[in-house]
């Protein structure tokens, strides 16, 4: 056995000059590729994370405006409901004045009509009251129709305010004395009479004839009269009855 | 067939002879250094088939070292690089008819084992300094000198007998049975050499690896060790 130190001694510089070229030309390169392959995908993953913690923010953002929205939504809602509540509170109110104005006027119209239907039924009264009295004063004499009331009219005179009374025929002008028929001479003196018995001082009387009083007499001037006749007890008697219950 | 403990000079260059293994040699640091300057001109961070393939060669490299050594393979790369890369390939070499492997003969081992060597020392003196490394030796106890000096002389020369004596026998059985059987027969024991040389550039490589590692970590915990304690602080 023999060693070749020669062959030695060139192998070891050949493995070094191969351990040199290796590393210049492959080991060296390729680690450092390696490497910048390393980085380039450390900062595409940096690059994604920043990526994806934009995108959660903005994922966050978005939920935020979408829980603002649902709140403005609620909000709106909510107003709208009010508006809505109040709309219909105001509605509700304004048909039941109209209801109650409607309901008003139909109690007007009926009051009305109750009353016009009272008027008509009162005027047929009166009418039917006249018919009945003129039938019954028909059959009595012609001076009961005026004898008889002309107490009543001496006492309705009676009771008339003193000035009032002292007014009655103060200027010399005849006092209008109303009657159902014509007064006969007789009986115009004793009206005369009987009033200026009344009065206190003579006075002169100027008869008139009204059909509608049936019976009785009327003092008709300008400042005082006095009725009693019958049409006055009639329309006494009806005005009670047209009056509204209490 | 030559003895493969006797190497004749093919030519001289001057009074320095050429032999068979240092011509291989130079043909393959042509073949390599013209791959790799051929392979890297255009690397790219998209990488073509051939550079995802170079990178990955890299990439279970630097595992290995990392693994083994428990250290940074940046240091280390080249070294244990070229030896895998060589070994293996001067392995290889014995399927080209009528080459045989610069690792089958004793010179071309004994100069990787001295690279080795060498590289042992300097990483472990680079890592511990000389007074650190030579303290090495008196572990545990200054009674393993004697030992560890030979360790380190035997260890060598163990990376030596294995990988020359695993080539050499594998040229020399085939060569017999070429001799004996006839031209297609061996192919079956070639095939076998394969697997024989990678694993042996695999082992060589570890080794190296483990030496080197040995020597930048003696005395110290191990990194792991160091992680560890340093996440209970």
């Amino acid at each position: 056995m023999r060693i070749d130190w020669w062959t030695l001694g060139l192998q070891t510089v050949n493995v070094l000059v191969l351990i040199w070229i290796l590393s210049r030309f492959l080991f060296r390169p390729l680690a450092a590729m390696i490497e910048a392959r390393r980085a380039a995908a450390t900062k595409q993953l940096d690059e994604a994370n920043a990526a994806r913690a934009a995108a959660e923010a903005e994922r966050q953002k978005a939920q935020q405006e979408a829980a603002d929205i649902a709140a403005t939504r609620a909000d709106a809602l909510k107003r709208a409901a009010e508006d809505a509540e109040a709309a219909k509170r105001s509605s509700l109110a304004a048909a039941r004045e109209e209801t109650d104005r409607l309901r008003a006027a139909a109690a007007a119209d009926i009051a009305r009509d109750r009353q016009q239907a009272a008027a008509d039924a009162s005027n047929r009264a009166s009418r039917l009251a006249l018919d009945i009295a003129a039938r019954l004063l028909s059959r009595l004499p012609e001076e009961a129709r005026v004898a008889g009331f002309l107490d009543g009219i001496v006492t309705g005179l009676a009771d008339l305010p003193a000035p009032v009374r002292a007014t009655l025929g103060a200027d010399g002008a005849p006092i209008r004395l109303k009657a159902p028929r014509a007064l006969t001479p007789e009986e115009i003196a004793t009206c005369r009479a009987r009033l200026t018995e009344a009065l206190g001082r003579p006075i002169d009387i100027a008869p008139v004839v009204e059909p509608d009083l049936i019976a009785g007499l009327e003092i008709d001037m300008p400042h005082a009269a006095v009725r009693n006749s019958l049409r006055a007890d009639l329309d006494r008697i009806a005005a009670g009855l047209m009056e509204p219950a209490p | 067939m030559t003895s493969p403990l006797t190497l004749d000079a093919v030519f001289h260059i001057g009074p320095v002879p050429i032999t068979e293994p240092v011509l291989v040699t130079w043909a393959i640091m042509v073949v390599l250094s013209l791959v790799a300057h051929l392979m890297t001109r255009r690397l790219s961070l998209h990488p073509s088939r051939s550079q995802a393939a170079l990178e990955a060669m890299v990439s279970a490299v630097d595992s290995q070292i990392a693994d083994t050594m428990q250290a940074d393979p940046a240091p280390y790369r080249a070294l244990i690089g070229t030896i895998l890369i060589y070994v293996l390939l001067a392995n290889w070499s014995s399927l080209i008819p009528g080459v045989e492997p610069p690792t089958a003969h004793l010179e071309t081992d004994a100069a990787l084992a001295v690279i080795v060597f060498c590289a042992t020392i300097f990483y472990g003196v680079r890592s511990l300094g000389a007074a650190g490394y030579l303290k090495t030796f008196a572990e545990p106890s200054w009674v393993m000198i004697p030992l560890n000096l030979v360790e380190q002389i035997t260890r060598t020369f163990s990376l030596i007998v294995r990988l020359f004596g695993n080539i050499m026998s594998g040229v020399f059985v085939i060569g017999i049975i070429l001799s004996l059987a006839g031209f297609l027969v061996p192919i079956p024991l070639m095939a076998l050499d394969l697997l024989t040389g990678a694993v042996q550039a695999y082992i060589f490589a570890v080794l190296a690896c483990v030496f080197i590692g040995a020597a930048i970590s003696e005395g110290r915990p191990p990194r792991r060790a160091e992680a560890e304690q340093q996440e209970t602080r």
